[in-house]
């Protein structure tokens, strides 16, 4: 299979346009004869689902929560960059580009990219457009911050609950279209495979969540914006379903898988604090705005941190990097804070937390405007660890939070299988090895509302379709395959629960597959993986049946999907021997300890292809091509 | 007229029916009680200014037949409102545990109308349906409150009166949106010295006709 | 995070197979509690134990764990989202218990809102809601610089205000008549409040409103049990702005 990601010729600045105009159109009459599966109703899934329909196409849209508004785009906090140049600091379309491939480290393509800062104008405007309260300033215009990677102030924000007003935003578009009958909604279904017909992405099969019915929905074309694999670490800033299995079983069903060992792990969360813990919260990027990050200078210094006098603090992220102090990219944050815990420095019970505080910035700019902007960041912080942050510094310690591996797409954002799409998290496309902060609301909106509108209609446009209806076998040899698989499930009934296997995968990914990897590591937690699914298809205990709403059924089909996922990550991560962006291979550093990256051999996305059960994944070689940027050892001294 | 009747037909068109009425029965009550206070001037004040209210002839008929409309009003949209919220939840909770938001008087609204209600029949049939022929106004008064039971029930009915008001003064002001930072909490501080001053100041003429 | 104890306790959960099953209070013993859990986490090492029993384990919804999706969300001891203050269940932690309290656990209880299992009920009603009118009429591609129209940072604030509402039905649950004005209000006032939403807005607050009661919600008495339950602290202030708003459309505008 050769990969063709079908860049459009001419210089980069004009491909997007140039690309617009190329692509077949389908006239508007027409529109209404296609029909459109979107699975998932986040940012990027809520967004095309309801563009799409504006356009004139009939969409099925699924989510698996109650609501289209819950999904989990809305817990994003910080903000979303857009290259408005507001702020008068010299910032355009290019620099954007050009930050979010540098802090990639030069693991994306050029051309997505650069559409990407295109667009995020538009998004911004659409948004506003939509009722979306931004924050202002006092003259009434939009207010910027800045964040990590960026030396100018981009970011649009609505307090520390960007992410959620963006997806209400999203979802009130959606709900508009769903009152008008162009979109259909199917809340509280999960989707347990693809159809594929004559080559095709044709339909999705789901499980209906609280009768346990199994339903078919066909179309002329499936788009998954289904979300990031996070979850496969067990413990991650992710929503408690967010899981990989639909874009695991179209991987299944043909689909490549790009890049899965790329995970991004975001420097500021509170830390870890037992073993009954279900999740991490993270704290916007953007407290690293205000608050300053250190740790005590002696090793195993256990005095509170008003203890200890400012000479012997190191404020180690500024004495490194002193051009982006503490606003460095995350993955660079995220391994300082660990290296400062490996050396004896880490503070909190635990001695797996680094300072964050604020106390200069209160000094400076008063409490009062400190709790403007960041007052139900700093709220949710001391309901979960009754400390006042106002009073004591922040303990924070990195957290699995990002994927910015996923399923291959094109420029059109279609993957392998003609006719399925891929939005948002769910795909690899944008963000290389390290997405910066601020950019995954740019990119899942980008491409819902401005990208997959014209290249859908381009694929439409110029295919030919057979008639093809639930009746047709493959739907029927699908839904037995999903049905077999479910009742496996439930007839083990051994004697270990599913969110113990999950526990057990996640603390084998998080130790060998994390922050920082090694190749003995990576070949310990394969075979670790491996014994655990054996052990899982064997002894896994879930209890009651299917058809009911049964939650523990549904842990079980995602946990069985993480055990083959986080697998196929550590065999990525194994043959990627260089360190880039959120991998880091400790074979791999500069003496500084910083990532080496090999631009000889690894300047490539890794896409991976299914070939069977307990077969090795076939690697196909998609070459990047740097015409533009120059490729640099990425610095923020 | 569908906009009229499709506006007030909704929850928040019923409850602005409420808060209207609620907010001329407010005024009567001052009205009221401006006459009544009267009755401390002794016997033969109170009766002229039974007189002269007499004297307006069928503008008191007009009047107490508005009164009586809007008590309909009241009543009738407060007996809708009372059965939807009690149909809106058909299952109720085991454990009920208030978060701090509602009153005395917010939580016992239909209860309170309702005595309310018994005691103005009571209250109408004592004073206005009385024999006026044979007696003054103010001997029908001295009268009945020469009876401790009276006295009770009144004093009774005049707290269940101010609880009453006590939220449905500020109530009636939220439902028509008059919700400010700078005014609301005037507004409930008001009605909460109204419903006081209502509840003292009608309470308090049978105590002082019982003890002269 | 240095105060962590374990305490025991004792669960009173409502129990019900389905929306047309009947249903009752079970009770469970919840042991070796870390006062560091979440409320929810609490229900997941109850649940791990009713596996490893052969029980069924209870059904709640959740899903971000960090108090913004809304799906979480019961009735604890007869507070919606339990005791504190501006908190969902999830953000609630056990540290606000004591060793040996009994915890009464019920769904969100309205006849809009059925059970569908356990303490999972059915919020469709929401997003009928917001289907009604609770958006601004504007398709992808046409919209103009979002510095055009500037908004006084005090109108974007109070919007912002509003529009924090996570959906999570507390407001409802906590209600002594199982009224949604809290949620609808705060829609209605965030596109009010707003220039993007006026062009639309005698139409939203009529079509909402209506829906609301269609729908079978209670009516709003100002009980203000809503403010003090609702986990993003919403102010009643929206519920009077929805007055004037519906009013406005009702008795001054030419919409029907």
């Amino acid at each position: 299979m050769r990969l063709d990601a079908k860049i459009p010729g001419g210089p980069l600045t004009e491909k997007w346009d140039r690309h617009r105009f190329e692509l077949k159109l389908v006239n508007p009459a027409n529109k209404r004869k296609y029909d459109i599966i979107v699975v998932g109703t986040g940012l990027a899934g809520g967004s095309a689902a309801a563009t799409l329909a504006e356009l004139g196409y009939n969409v099925k849209n699924f989510c698996i929560q109650d609501s289209p508004r819950r999904a989990h785009s809305i817990a994003a906090q910080g903000g979303i960059n857009a290259a408005k140049n507001y702020q008068n600091e010299g910032d355009s379309v290019w620099r954007l580009f050009y930050d979010t491939v540098k802090g990639g480290d030069f693991r994306a393509r050029e051309g997505n990219v650069y559409r990407l800062a295109q667009v995020s104008n538009n998004i911004i405007d659409q948004c506003v457009a939509q009722g979306v309260p931004f924050a202002r300033d006092y003259g009434g215009l939009l207010a910027n911050r800045s964040f990590g990677g960026s030396q100018v102030s981009r970011t649009f924000y609505a307090r520390g609950q960007t992410g959620q007003q963006l997806l209400l935003g999203a979802y009130s578009s959606l709900s508009r279209q769903i009152a008008l009958g162009k979109v259909k909604m199917f809340p509280r279904r999960e989707m347990l495979d693809l159809v594929v017909v004559d080559g095709q992405a044709r339909g999705i099969v789901v499980r209906n969540l609280i009768t346990g019915e199994t339903e078919c929905h066909e179309a002329h074309a499936v788009v998954l914006a289904t979300g990031g694999y996070g979850n496969v670490f067990f413990l991650s800033t992710n929503a408690m379903g967010s899981n990989v299995t639909a874009a695991y079983r179209a991987h299944k069903r043909g689909a490549l898988f790009a890049n899965p060992c790329f995970t991004q792990i975001h420097p500021t969360c509170i830390p870890v604090h037992g073993d009954y813990q279900s999740k991490l919260t993270l704290m916007s990027e953007s407290l690293r705005n205000d608050g300053r990050v250190w740790v005590p200078k002696k090793p195993g210094d256990t005095r509170p941190p008003h203890e200890i006098p400012e000479s012997e603090r190191d404020y180690y992220l500024e004495r490194r990097y002193p051009s982006f102090g503490n606003l460095v990219p995350r993955d660079v944050a995220s391994r300082n804070a660990k290296a400062q815990c490996d050396e004896d420095k880490g503070v909190g019970d635990t001695k797996l937390a680094v300072y964050l505080d604020f106390a200069d910035a209160i000094r400076r700019d008063g409490k009062d405007a400190i709790e403007k902007k960041y007052g139900n960041l700093f709220q949710m912080y001391e309901k979960i660890t009754a400390q006042d942050p106002y009073e004591t510094p922040m303990m924070i310690y990195p957290a699995v939070h990002y994927t910015m591996g996923g399923l291959w797409v094109d420029y059109n954002l279609m993957s392998t299988i003609p006719g399925l799409f891929v939005l948002g998290e769910a795909n690899f496309s944008d963000h290389g090895a390290n997405r910066l902060g601020a950019s995954a609301l740019m990119q899942g909106l980008a491409d819902g509302y401005f990208v997959i509108p014209y290249t859908i209609g381009g694929y439409l446009a110029g295919t030919s379709f057979s008639d093809v209806t639930t009746d047709h076998s493959a739907f029927r040899d699908t839904t037995n395959e999903v049905a077999e698989h479910v009742e496996k499930l439930l007839s083990i009934k051994g004697k270990r629960t599913v969110d113990d296997f999950h526990r057990e995968l996640g603390l084998t990914m998080w130790d060998y597959c994390g922050m920082s990897r090694n190749d003995e590591g990576l070949e310990k937690a394969r075979k670790k993986i491996q014994e655990l699914r054996g052990e899982f298809w064997e002894n896994v205990l879930v209890p009651g049946s299917n058809n009911d709403f049964n939650q523990s059924l549904e842990r079980a089909g995602r946990v069985a999907d993480f055990l083959e996922f986080g697998e196929l990550m550590v065999i990525d991560a194994l043959a990627r021997k260089e360190s880039c962006g959120g991998h880091f291979n400790e074979a791999h550093q500069t003496e500084e300890n910083e990532a080496r990256r090999d631009d000889e051999n690894f300047c490539h996305v890794a896409a991976w292809e299914y070939t069977g059960d307990d077969k090795e994944p076939g690697l196909h070689k998609e070459p990047l091509v740097f015409e533009n940027v120059q490729l640099t050892q990425r610095s923020y001294k | 007229m569908d906009w009229l009747t499709n506006t007030i037909g909704t929850s928040i068109g019923k409850k602005l029916l409420m808060a209207i009425t609620g907010l001329c029965f407010c005024g009567f009550l001052v009205v009221h009680l401006i006459g009544n206070l009267t009755i401390y001037g002794g016997k033969d004040f109170f009766n002229a200014y039974v007189d002269h209210l007499h004297s307006y002839g069928p503008l008191i008929n007009v009047a107490e037949l508005v009164l009586l409309t809007l008590a309909a009003i009241h009543v009738l949209t407060g007996t809708i409102l009372f059965f939807g919220n009690l149909n809106a939840r058909p299952e109720r909770y085991v454990v009920n545990k208030s978060a701090g938001g509602r009153t005395i008087g917010s939580s016992t609204m239909p209860y309170t109308g309702f005595l309310m209600l018994l005691f103005i029949i009571f209250h109408l049939f004592n004073f206005h349906f009385a024999d006026h022929e044979n007696q003054t106004v103010f001997e029908i008064v001295a009268n009945a409150f020469a009876q401790r039971g009276y006295v009770f029930i009144y004093i009774v009915a005049m707290i269940i009166v101010a609880i009453h008001v006590s939220h449905g003064l500020w109530s009636a002001f939220q439902t028509i949106g008059a919700s400010h930072p700078k005014y609301t909490p005037l507004i409930e501080g008001v009605g909460i010295a109204f419903s006081v001053i209502i509840g003292i100041g009608f309470g308090f003429i049978p105590i002082f006709i019982f003890t002269i | 995070m240095t105060t962590a104890k374990t305490i025991n306790l004792e669960l009173k959960v409502w129990r019900q197979k389905g929306p047309k099953d009947r249903g009752k209070l079970e009770i469970y013993d919840a042991k070796e509690i870390s006062t560091d859990m979440s409320f929810l986490e609490m229900l997941d090492v109850v649940n791990e134990q009713l596996t490893l029993e052969g029980k069924d384990p209870i059904a709640f919804d959740h899903d971000c764990r960090e108090g913004i999706c809304g799906m979480c969300g019961t009735v604890v001891n007869g507070r919606a989202h339990g005791p504190e203050k501006g908190t969902t269940l999830c953000q609630l932690h056990m540290r606000h218990f004591s060793d040996g309290d009994t915890i009464v656990i019920e769904p969100w209880r309205a006849r809009a809102f059925k059970v569908i299992k356990d303490l999972a009920v059915d919020r469709s009603a929401f997003d009928t809601l917001i289907q009604a009118g609770g958006y601004v009429s504007v398709n992808a591609g046409g919209a103009q610089d979002a510095n055009c129209i500037p908004i006084p940072q005090e109108v974007a604030e109070k919007a912002m205000d509003a529009a924090a509402c996570i959906g999570c039905g507390a407001c409802v649950a906590a209600c002594p008549n199982a009224s949604a004005m809290l949620f609808v209000s705060a829609k209605v006032s965030q596109l009010a409040l707003l220039p993007q939403g006026k062009p639309e807005a005698a139409q939203r607050a009529l079509s909402m409103v209506r829906t609301m009661d269609e729908l079978g919600f209670g009516n709003c008495t100002n009980e203000t049990e809503c403010e003090a339950e609702c986990p993003k602290e919403i102010s009643i202030t929206n519920i009077a702005r929805l007055n004037r708003e519906f009013f406005k459309a009702g008795f001054f505008s030419s919409v029907e």
